[in-house]
């Protein structure tokens, strides 16, 4: 089940550098908006992962849950500029 | 004055609906900084952001309502307060700056109970000022930048009050 966990884990890893060549190259605002929201959503998971591995998932819980928190505040953030942008 | 500006159904509600879980969570990182990753600085920080999401969603004004500037930044000196006079405390008690232990008598508990409400004390103090600090930076960040282009007379007069309460 370890080798499981850190296979998927190493897999999202790979996935993560996916989005940051959206971040990076992205054509538009959006794109890169919307990538970072999926590598904060992926940097979740890999950390609730790294938590199973350890056999400490309740401390990695707390993390990714602040984490999650933390992303979700940006994305606000970007919904609102886009809607600002709308408006003027 | 809470459905302003940014009028969006969905994101209000579920602001609205997160933002008291988030306070609690933000209490629960701060007091259970003992056993899991967390104290005064996390707590303070994801307090700062359900103020900033509402902020974010429900306008200037609204998040101004809930937290004034001058509020924030007395909620500031108190947590620094809340630190110094707990350390200053111990030292009236005979011990070093910030030694718990001598704290027993006072609170009537034995001295590692003593040192752990002691500990949990000064991160509240922490956790006050972290959050009054990120939250008047954002708000005079976003002060100077967008409101008092977006609305020059209006705001004017608003801006100069703030200012000096923020003195």
């Amino acid at each position: 089940m370890k080798s499981f966990f850190l296979a998927v884990d190493i897999f999202l890893c790979l996935m993560v550098f996916l989005c940051l060549y959206r971040v990076v190259f992205g054509p538009t605002l959006g794109d890169r908006i919307v990538a970072t929201g999926a590598i904060g959503t992926k940097t979740l998971t890999i950390l609730v992962i790294i938590g199973f591995l350890y056999g400490r998932v309740e401390m990695f819980l707390d993390i990714s849950l602040a984490y999650a928190l933390l992303n979700f505040v940006g994305t606000l953030a970007a919904a609102r500029y886009f809607e600002a942008k709308r408006e003027f | 004055m809470l459905r302003q500006k940014y009028e969006d159904v969905i994101a209000q509600t579920v602001v609205r609906i997160m933002v008291p879980f988030v306070q609690l969570y933000a209490l629960y990182v701060l007091a259970h900084g003992h056993y899991s990753p967390g104290g005064g600085f996390q707590g303070g920080v994801i307090l700062a952001a359900a103020l900033v999401s509402i902020f974010l969603v429900f306008g200037y004004e609204a998040a101004l309502d809930r937290l004034s500037l001058k509020t924030s930044v007395r909620l500031c000196s108190i947590g620094v307060l809340v630190y110094a006079g707990i350390g200053f405390i111990c030292l009236l008690l005979g011990g070093n700056f910030l030694d718990y232990g001598r704290l027993a008598p006072v609170l009537h508990v034995a001295p590692p109970k003593a040192r752990s409400l002691g500990i949990l004390g000064i991160e509240t103090g922490v956790a006050l000022t972290v959050m009054a600090a990120m939250y008047s930076i954002i708000m005079d960040v976003v002060n100077s930048e967008t409101v008092s282009d977006k609305a020059d007379t209006d705001d004017e007069d608003k801006t100069g009050e703030m200012c000096s309460g923020g003195e």
